[in-house]
């Protein structure tokens, strides 16, 4: 608890630490003689620190506090929880605070992302208002797994959707674009903190008060609790960025700073996950099939859905910000699974899909958290996060080159990465539902096992792609030859990213036993995994060894080539120029982009997809048949938008200018208004009493 | 005080208090209607003293003087002066006939008194059986916003609305606190000076207080 108090107050530290006046860096002072006003005004300047010192500051404050939550939630998954009763913090109600090893998982992964983005953030120099509100925003994603009430929750929940807001809003000046990602953000966050306001309002008013602890042996009829659970569902799967309600995510990625979109993506999308699970499985302690249904389905869907525009996406953002998408849905097939088993009754499998949720959790916080640092660090590098206009950076930022390259591999779910082992379980709880859950079952898994396959055969594309277009080959666009290294704090925390996706990927092991008290608290049914180096699964047949495999492709990788270069003739190397087919020098327009790699994907989801491209051909005035210029457009447009937000915003846009005239500009219509509704009102009061 | 003496005398601040609100959509000459509203002031505050001294209460009695003051004797003074100041004498057309506000009126007076008899049912003392009539004053200041076109009009209209609140304030309680009260006048002083000011620059700027000529504006 006092880790936990401490990393909280050290945020708060951080936050006041960014609001110190500050003075111009040393490099702008004059080099000449001191200006009129002398010693005094020198001595002030000298006493009030620099930009670049509270950066540092700052930054290595907000670390701290990362890492302080980090151990706080270890030690909670660990059994040493803790609960406290602030009774005077908020009125009415008090401010209920508790780490059980679920919300202890949930804070132990943003402290680690944290950490992480802190660091990165020190090296790209962001604006005062970023640094203030990154670490309230720190803070804010902290109290929400600590929450032990309905009031906390919430108070925890509108912050991180305030400050998440302030912070999408950050860059408003440098590209108006911000600006409508961040409307969009903003809606749709507050769409879904009312719906998780009404769902936990209704299931608090239903208790005798509102700790978690009430709301458990809360007696509710079947009908209140699946509206509860629906209403609830609904905010949380838009905070997760969920099909139908992800549209937010794509654009409010690619908007926040660079080091802001790790924390979002890593440990904000969590939440939603966490709120799931807490509501679902904790407070309401399971359901009907049907809610677990609804969920894998969604699940399901997302996964899909997400991994297609991620490989169709050129914007680097724009696709993590998919894959997230896609990543959320493997998370939720995960926790319907669960969710589905432990309602039929089969305890073990219902842990076990659980573990698998949960530990892809961890596993997509760290990959995710490394890919968006090295997107940021590309952005700022090139100016430009077009994939098209990409290419070439290996040689111009190695090191974040070679990072990027273990966050995509972890990404792509191949072993030996990270996300292998989560999906793996994953697959494991679904393909052994056959037997126990009847015909449902043994109609759902099947689907859910094909939806999983498919998107990390797609994954795959997606990543290559991300990887070999925008690092590889060389440059096509400006900004990607004039590329240079990203600043070393940057490269540090991508770093201790990739060193946290390597350690998850060799010894799941040894994180599984703390994941296990979580998954125990929501599901009592025994431990599904074991081992120390082979992952055994308890109760069916089943076992991997993460690091043997990596083990194993090590040696591949160094056997083949001595292997080829052994039995292979030995020719004499002659240095030539390539074969161009005749038409000239190779050159960067000839590379592959990420619109051609992607084009035979798009081609075969075609009616899934449907996207849309234009050519113009202008010919030249005289004849028709001498072209002049050829232009091609193409556009995959998210569909989920265009069907479903598009009629009901214009339908908006419709309403208002008919309302327009409502609102001719004479002072009596307008007075008449109000005087017609309230004798209206009083007459019908009249009439009704 | 004695009973029958208080209720009569607060009967007939009552009926007053409602006449002059009537009479006020009756006629057009402006400097009538400053009169009227005056007049009214001289109820209100009849109507607060008459209260405080069956209570027994100095304090309340006060504060009806005070009040009787500002609406009878400074708000009216105001709006004197901005007559003065080059106001045409009379009310334009207005939008809905004087007969026919006359009819409304006796309409929104029954309506007030259909509206108000769950309160009155709550404690039917003399003083609780006259809150229809502030109501009535109420809805009657609400109809001279809507359908009167000059500013001063306006103002009184907002005015009447403002005494039949306090009105009804005091014909329920015993008396709000004195800072409330205060507050309250306060602000309404505050108002009619903003307007003041507000329609000598409409005059400067457009030549008259015609609400309806000032539609430009709009979104």
């Amino acid at each position: 608890m006092t880790l936990y108090a401490w990393a909280l107050g050290l945020c708060l530290a951080a936050a006041l630490v960014a609001l110190l006046p500050t003075r111009a860096p040393a490099v702008l002072r004059p080099t000449g003689a001191p200006a009129a006003g002398g010693a005094v005004a020198e001595r002030v300047r000298a006493a009030t620190p620099t930009v670049g010192a509270i950066t540092v500051v700052g930054g290595a404050v907000t670390a701290a506090a990362g890492a302080l939550a980090a151990v706080a939630g270890v030690r909670a998954m660990l059994g040493h929880g803790w609960s406290a009763w602030l009774p005077d913090l908020l009125p009415l109600g008090g401010v209920r605070l508790a780490l059980d090893p679920l919300g202890g998982l949930f804070t132990a992964v943003t402290g680690g992302v944290t950490v992480c983005a802190a660091i990165h953030g020190i090296g790209s120099g962001p604006a005062r208002a970023t640094r203030v509100v990154v670490p309230l925003f720190v803070a804010a994603l902290l109290l929400v797994p600590a929450a032990d009430g309905v009031g906390a929750f919430l108070f925890g929940w509108e912050l991180m959707a305030m400050t998440s807001l302030l912070l999408v809003l950050a860059e408003h000046r440098e590209r108006p674009s911000v600006r409508k990602a961040a409307l969009w953000y903003a809606v749709m966050t507050h769409l879904g903190l009312v719906t998780i306001l009404c769902g936990l309002c209704y299931l608090a008013a239903g208790a005798v008060g509102d700790g978690f602890d009430q709301l458990r042996v809360a007696e509710l009829s079947p009908a209140a609790r699946n509206v509860i659970f629906l209403t609830t569902l609904a905010g949380f799967a838009a905070k997760a960025g969920i099909v139908p309600l992800h549209v937010w995510l794509p654009r409010a990625y690619p908007a926040a700073p660079g080091h802001v979109s790790p924390l979002m993506s890593g440990a904000m999308v969590n939440m939603g996950v966490y709120g799931v699970v807490r509501v679902g499985l904790d407070l309401l302690r399971g359901g009907p099939v049907w809610w677990w249904w609804i969920v894998l389905a969604l699940g399901a869907l997302s996964a899909l859905y997400g991994v297609l525009h991620a490989a169709m996406a050129t914007d680097l953002k724009r696709l993590l910000g998919y894959s997230s998408t896609e990543n959320m849905g493997l998370v939720l097939i995960g926790v319907g699974a669960a969710g589905f088993f432990a309602a039929d009754g089969a305890g073990p499998l219902a842990a076990l899909a659980l573990t698998a949720a949960l530990l892809h959790v961890v596993n997509h916080a760290a990959f995710k958290t490394l890919l968006f640092q090295a997107a940021g660090s590309v952005q700022r590098a090139t100016g430009t996060r077009d994939l098209d206009a990409l290419g070439g950076l290996r040689t111009r930022m190695p090191y974040t080159t070679a990072l990027f390259a273990i966050g995509a591999l972890c990404a792509s779910a191949l072993p030996p990465g990270n996300g292998f082992v989560s999906e793996w379980l994953l697959l494991q709880s679904l393909i052994h539902a056959l037997p126990a859950s009847g015909v449902a079952g043994a109609v759902t898994m099947p689907l859910a096992v094909g939806a999983i396959a498919l998107t990390a055969g797609l994954a795959v594309a997606t990543f290559v792609k991300a990887f070999g277009v925008g690092f590889l080959a060389r440059p096509r666009g400006p900004g990607a030859e004039r590329a240079a290294e990203s600043p070393r704090t940057a490269i540090y925390g991508m770093a201790l990213a990739a060193a946290a996706c390597l350690f998850l990927a060799l010894n799941p092991t040894l994180v599984l036993p703390a994941l296990t008290e979580a998954v125990t608290e929501v599901i009592p049914a025994g431990r599904p995994v074991t081992g120390e180096v082979t992952l055994r699964l308890t109760t069916i047949t089943g076992s991997i060894s993460p690091i043997l495999i990596a083990l194993a492709l090590a040696g591949a990788m160094v056997a083949v080539p001595a292997l080829v270069g052994a039995v292979a003739t030995r020719r004499v190397r002659r240095a030539a120029r390539l074969w161009d087919c005749g038409a000239g020098p190779v050159s960067a327009r000839m590379e592959y982009t990420a619109t051609s790699f992607a084009e035979p994907l798009q081609r075969v989801f075609v009616d899934a997809l449907q996207p849309e491209s234009a050519i113009d051909v202008t010919a030249v005035k005289e004849s028709a048949y001498l072209v002049r210029r050829v232009r091609f457009r193409a556009r995959v447009p998210d569909r989920v938008e265009r069907r479903l937000y598009e009629p009901v915003l214009a339908a908006a846009v419709r309403l208002g200018t008919g309302a327009r005239r409502l609102a001719d500009g004479s002072v009596h219509r307008y007075l008449s208004y109000g005087f017609y509704a309230l004798t209206g009102v009083l007459i019908v009061l009249a009439v009704i009493s | 005080m004695t009973d029958p003496l208080y209720v009569q005398t607060l009967d007939l601040a009552c009926g007053a208090f409602l006449l002059t609100g009537v009479l006020v959509l009756w006629r057009r000459d402006l400097a009538a209607i400053i009169w009227l509203f005056a007049l009214q002031g001289v109820a209100l505050g009849a109507l607060i003293a008459v209260r405080g001294l069956h209570e027994a209460d100095v304090e309340l009695t006060v504060l009806g003087l005070g009040v009787g003051l500002l609406r009878a004797v400074l708000l009216p003074y105001l709006m004197r002066r901005a007559l003065a100041a080059g106001e045409e004498g009379r009310e334009a057309r207005p939008h809905v006939s004087v007969a026919a506000s006359l009819l409304v009126t006796a309409v929104l007076t029954m309506i007030a008194y259909a509206v108000s008899q769950p309160l009155v049912r709550l404690a039917p003392t003399p003083a609780t059986q006259a809150v229809p009539i502030a109501l009535t004053v109420l809805l009657v200041g609400f109809f001279v916003l809507v359908t009167r076109r000059r500013a001063l009009s306006q103002v009184v209209g907002f005015l009447l609305m403002d005494n039949a609140i306090t009105a009804a304030a005091f014909l329920t309680t015993t008396g709000v606190p004195l800072v409330v009260e205060l507050g309250v006048s306060l602000d309404v002083l505050l108002a009619v000076l903003a307007l003041q000011v507000l329609t000598t620059r409409m005059r400067a700027a457009f030549g008259g207080t015609d609400l309806d000529e000032l539609r430009e504006l709009h979104d």
